[in-house]
């Protein structure tokens, strides 16, 4: 009954999530509206473009009834500037994540979903953020970036345009990253601070190495548990000293 | 129907985002959450999961009433909701059953304070109850009945040492800002402070990261 997994999201689980992301698809048939829990999905008639859930799409790929279009990041050219940006704009670092994504209303305003505001207050947050249909911006790799990509290499290649160069692109960017992440724990030799920053990384990449960076961060922690405590107990004395001397100038000038 | 509800289905901003994905978010959130998180979460108060076992509950019927119905077309239609039936199915199973894990892992610890009772639903509170109770006989006709009446019991607090096992707090766990905010966590030779920006990924304790995902300016990763 109860589930035996770690905790934390397993590669399996982060596989289930990204599933749920919307990608863009060119139907090849026509397809009434479904009534599903997570709301109806579009008619599709051919050959307008709609937005569909990437478990969805594949169903309709598998069945030969759509063509999927391959977000605008998966293009060879953006990932070369990725890769660019990776390896020689910023060595240290992820490169950035895109924009969070703004929508127009009738009123002149730009309103961004991911942000709460007066009557939602749920924010949103990949996979829900649609930044694997054709309008996400290039440049950029979203959260769900590889376990997207090795979907649609695997089960759409004939969508994507020179699929065997993106495919070793992404071999590429894949170890240029895990080297970075790997890297990201040499961090904590110098000491370790409360907050460790990981900006730009993908869902997949930290269900891989999770086991390995919450070990390292545990294991200090617990090594230095008695040097914390005792940190802890000096700054309180402190604290004290401090207040008591503040107490003390008080009755000099009160 | 309320005013709220009228502005909503008006207003193009609020409506961008229909309720069925505001729920699915809301439900892969707590999913997701309670995968992370070192200790059991609040069970969720605004009730959407008795509202999804609902709407399951209806799409089950619906399926039964299309099985009969050959046509090709509702065919192609009933694959597809039976599909989207079974992730559904999938995500409200997983959550349940890493509640029951940290429940299992932890029993006499969620039972033993009013608040920590809070975070349990009804049923999880009936479970853990009657699971103890059971556990604790069994021991006692096994062998804890051979032992001397003060050491029979699981809830020993003397020596300043609790039998009671609590989950630690302050196991590291991913977070995602959800909006911009000053971020702070303790740490082992100091405590950081980190200006972040929405859709920072940050690892940190989960004592310091409480407050922040409670308030929902962040969420787990």
């Amino acid at each position: 009954m109860a589930l035996p997994l770690p905790s934390g999201l397993v590669p399996n689980e982060v596989g289930f999530l990204c599933e749920m992301e919307s990608v863009t698809v060119v139907p090849r048939q026509r397809l009434d509206t479904i009534d599903l829990l997570s709301g109806q999905t579009p008619t599709l008639r051919p050959p307008y473009r709609a937005n569909l859930p990437l478990w969805l799409a594949l169903l309709l790929k598998k069945q030969r009834r759509a063509n999927i279009v391959p977000p605008p990041w998966l293009h060879p050219d953006s990932l070369r500037g990725v890769i660019h940006h990776e390896v020689k704009v910023d060595p240290l670092a992820f490169s950035p994540p895109p924009p969070p994504p703004a929508r127009a209303d009738a009123r002149g305003n730009a309103h961004h979903p991911t942000r709460p505001s007066a009557y939602d207050d749920v924010a949103l947050s990949p996979p829900f953020l649609s930044s694997c249909t054709s309008d996400a911006p290039a440049g950029a790799l979203p959260y769900h970036w590889f376990e997207v990509a090795e979907i649609l290499l695997a089960h759409a290649a004939d969508d994507i345009p020179s699929a065997s160069e993106v495919r070793s692109l992404l071999r590429d960017l894949h170890e240029i990253r895990a080297a970075k992440m790997r890297k990201s724990t040499a961090d904590l030799e110098q000491g370790v601070g409360g907050v460790l920053h990981l900006r730009g990384v993908g869902a997949m990449e930290l269900a891989e190495s999770r086991a390995f960076i919450l070990g390292v961060v545990e294991g200090v922690r617990r090594l230095g548990a008695s040097a914390e405590a005792t940190r802890r107990e000096e700054e309180e004395e402190g604290r004290a000293r401090d207040e008591d001397e503040d107490d003390e100038d008080d009755d000099m000038f009160g | 129907m309320d005013i709220d509800d009228i502005l909503r289905e008006v207003d193009p901003v609020s409506y961008s985002i229909p309720s069925e994905t505001r729920d699915l978010q809301a439900l892969t959130r707590a999913w997701v959450a309670e995968r992370s998180a070192p200790e059991l979460l609040e069970w969720p108060a605004d009730g959407i999961f008795e509202r999804v076992n609902e709407r399951i509950k209806k799409q089950i019927e619906k399926i039964e009433d299309m099985t009969g119905d050959m046509d090709p077309k509702t065919n192609f239609a009933l694959i597809v909701i039976q599909t989207e039936l079974e992730r559904f199915k999938f995500l409200v199973r997983s959550y349940l059953r890493a509640r029951i894990a940290k429940i299992d892992k932890h029993t006499l610890h969620y039972l033993s304070n009013p608040t920590l009772r809070a975070r349990l639903s009804p049923t999880e509170l009936a479970y853990a109850t009657r699971h103890q109770a059971l556990l604790h006989n069994h021991y006692l006709s096994s062998f804890l009945s051979s032992f001397p009446p003060q050491l029979q019991n699981l809830n020993d607090t003397a020596g300043n040492i609790s039998m009671i096992d609590s989950p630690d707090l302050d196991t590291a766990v991913f977070i995602r800002l959800l909006r911009d905010a000053l971020v702070e966590g303790r740490g082992t030779d100091s405590d950081g402070a980190i200006d972040g920006k929405a859709g920072d990924i940050l690892i940190l304790r989960w004592s310091s990261a409480k407050s922040l995902v409670e308030s929902g300016g962040a969420e787990l990763a």
